[in-house]
């Protein structure tokens, strides 16, 4: 209920938007179009449904107590290790697909980012050395396979033009 | 019907050549690959393919499509049975009773009635297509904007309400979503860019691959990535060839499934998973084990398989006749045949019949494969599911990039995939369906020409929307879904038809 409550506010806030930016798209009067062809007709009509299914589902879990956030419970969730595993995962995807792709070369994007993808979930925290360099060592292997794998196929047998 | 048989017939003949046989190998073995991996769906096989595919021959890409549609399908029994997780969404119901039998160390039973039962719907859902398929395009000469507007509606409704039952307000907004992001773009009848905000990359609107590739592949890796690690069960595989007369005794089951599969199959955006759970749901009022369903009972897993397989067909019924998606994957499958000069729709009898049969013989194709791979194939495919998740989803990601790239090689699209793969991500987390979402996306033009062509046709008169008899029926199916998902009404509809059984789809389901 806690969650609807804020999605709801979420989908008042896109509906009201699209709304406002629905109404002030031109109708063409000065061309006496007809007024039901006009762009923001269904757009409009559109957000203010979803506006609508926004109110219901905020009176909804207004009703329920959803409204009630306790500041322990958001604390909790946003450092658990789901939280933290979703920021590394974010971290190195785009990063990968914003930063690395279009700056390297394909394939050494492709390389950087698989290594430190297959580095970072399978770096074994409570080893010595020696299983450590091996890890770093297997993951370096990994990257740099799938990387000439991946480039060779796509633009070999799919002819696919990479970034 | 003798003529349907004639262009069956030059169909599936025209298919066997070495090139097409080959291909419905590697794809086929290539979708149940797909189906069977936790975080890889239908939709993205089938999404990623097209991007792969676009530049071969419009009969290959398709032949090819259809087959990792079929095999992935299929290919996420495997996970369900093994893992207890749904290789994809449509195999929810398959974990009822797959794992409880593999955790008693019949793994390879199960297996191999999942393998028979996914081959039975195939079969059922492809002649229901055949039949189905030509009665529906000739119907569908009728719909002029009034039709396909209510359609869209309906579709919308319906996909919203019947994939997120315990809350269809979440499957309604998500759709609404979708058909708001359709509106991104320019518009065709004034070319006004809407919703651009100045950025030209968005006058060409929202690329539909794009978006599924984000919605399907890389939110899923991020769900993938967030949860806890799974194990596979530790159960004697056996012998994985069905005994016929196991399945056979089961033949009411499997006739029942397929053709429940295959209607909810055609429902707009609904699909497989809601074909699993309804014939899962349908097999356990009837039988006399209702008992054992839930605990490994054979006649809960072959109904569930039957289903999800046969709502394939199924959802491939609206796509060529309506040009609307019966479900997620199938959504791709449309946006393929448009990209490949393919024009689905109500004229697809007059213009080219011959294709609406190319389709039918390539889901026979496909479904022989899957039987063929499901019972050879069993233990080098478990090797699979042994591959960590660590080393798979950088994999997927690379794959997803490349995939939303390479359809206009454009950076911008990988932009697209990451943003709906961030919404995809934070929709699922919080309930939300992407169906529905998907549906929105494709339907939205429909909805915004058809509505507007309405409007001018009638000057503004909403009679016309409501009073044609087509019009009337989908407005007043609508209306009632609506009412249905209010408590009162509900409660009264069910004690006018003598309490039905809602448990089926409690989970609800989203799109493969």
């Amino acid at each position: 209920m806690k969650a609807d409550f804020v999605t709801s506010i979420l989908v008042i806030l896109i509906g009201l938007g699209a709304f406002v930016t629905s109404w002030r798209m031109p109708r063409y009067e000065n061309l006496q179009v007809n007024p039901y062809t006009v762009p923001g007709i269904v757009p409009g009509i559109l957000s203010l449904i979803l506006l609508l299914l926004g109110i219901i589902m905020l009176v909804r879990s207004v009703i329920r107590g959803g409204w009630r956030i306790e500041v322990p419970g958001v604390a909790s969730a946003l450092f658990s290790a789901t939280s933290g595993r979703l920021v590394v995962a974010l971290v190195l995807t785009l990063g990968y697909a914003v930063v690395l792709v279009g700056r390297l070369p394909y394939w050494l994007a492709t390389v950087v980012f698989m290594f430190l993808f297959v580095a970072a979930y399978e770096w074994p925290m409570h080893a010595n050395r020696r299983s450590r360099v091996v890890s770093l060592v297997g993951a370096v292997l990994i990257a740099a396979i799938v990387a000439v794998a991946v480039t060779a196929v796509f633009q070999q047998v799919f002819l696919v033009r990479l970034p | 019907m003798f003529e349907g048989l004639q262009l069956f017939g030059a169909g599936l003949l025209g298919f066997l050549t070495f090139s097409s046989l080959f291909n419905v190998a590697w794809a086929t073995l290539l979708g149940i690959l797909v189906g069977m991996m936790p975080g890889l769906t239908a939709t993205l096989g089938i999404a990623l393919m097209t991007t792969l595919t676009f530049k071969m021959a419009p009969e290959d890409a398709i032949l090819i499509l259809i087959c990792m549609y079929v095999g992935a399908i299929y290919g996420g029994s495997r996970s369900a049975i093994l893992l207890n997780i749904p290789g994809t969404p449509a195999s929810a119901a398959t974990t009822l009773d797959g794992f409880p039998l593999a955790r008693a160390g019949k793994a390879g039973k199960a297996m191999a009635i999942a393998t028979s039962g996914s081959f039975m719907g195939s079969i059922i859902g492809m002649l229901l297509l055949a039949t189905i398929a030509p009665v529906l395009a000739n119907f569908a000469l009728e719909f002029g904007a009034f039709e396909f507007f209510w359609l869209a509606v309906f579709g919308i409704i319906i996909s919203g309400h019947l994939t997120s039952l315990k809350d269809p307000l979440k499957g309604w907004i998500a759709g609404i979503l979708g058909l708001l992001a359709a509106m991104v773009g320019q518009e065709g009848v004034h070319a006004y860019q809407r919703f651009t905000f100045g950025y030209f990359q968005l006058s060409g609107g929202l690329g539909l691959l794009p978006a599924l590739i984000g919605a399907f592949g890389f939110a899923e890796i991020l769900v993938v990535m967030t949860d806890s690690k799974y194990e596979l069960v530790k159960s004697k595989v056996g012998s994985v060839i069905p005994s016929p007369r196991e399945v056979f005794r089961y033949w009411r089951t499997i006739g029942r499934s397929g053709v429940i599969g295959t209607v909810m199959g055609i429902i707009p955006g609904v699909g497989e998973d809601m074909g699993a759970w309804a014939s899962y749901a349908a097999a356990r009022r009837a039988s006399k084990e209702r008992a054992r369903f839930g605990t490994g009972s054979i006649e809960g897993l072959i109904a569930a398989e039957t289903g999800n397989n046969a709502a394939v067909p199924g959802a491939i019924i609206p796509v060529l006749t309506l040009a609307v998606p019966g479900s997620a994957p199938a959504a791709v499958l449309l946006a393929a045949m448009f990209i490949h000069g393919v024009r689905p729709g109500p004229l697809i009898m007059i213009e080219s019949p011959e294709f609406v049969f190319q389709v039918v013989a390539m889901i026979m194709l496909a479904s022989v494969a899957i039987l063929i791979f499901g019972l050879m194939l069993t233990r080098p495919l478990l090797l699979v599911l042994r591959v960590p998740r660590e080393r798979l989803m950088p994999i997927i990601f690379v794959l997803c990039t490349i995939g939303a790239f390479s359809i206009a090689s454009r950076v911008f699209d990988i932009w697209v995939m990451l943003f709906f793969g961030i919404i995809g991500y934070a929709m699922r987390r919080m309930d939300y369906p992407m169906a529905p979402l998907v549906l929105g996306l494709v339907l939205g033009s429909i909805l915004d020409k058809s509505l507007r062509r309405g409007l001018v046709l009638t000057d503004g008169n909403l009679t016309e929307f409501f009073m044609r008899p087509i019009s009337a029926v989908i407005w007043i199916a609508s209306l009632v879904v609506i009412l249905y998902s209010i408590g009162p009404f509900r409660r009264a509809f069910q004690r006018l038809v003598g309490g039905a059984d809602v448990h089926a789809g409690d989970k609800g389901a989203d799109g493969g």
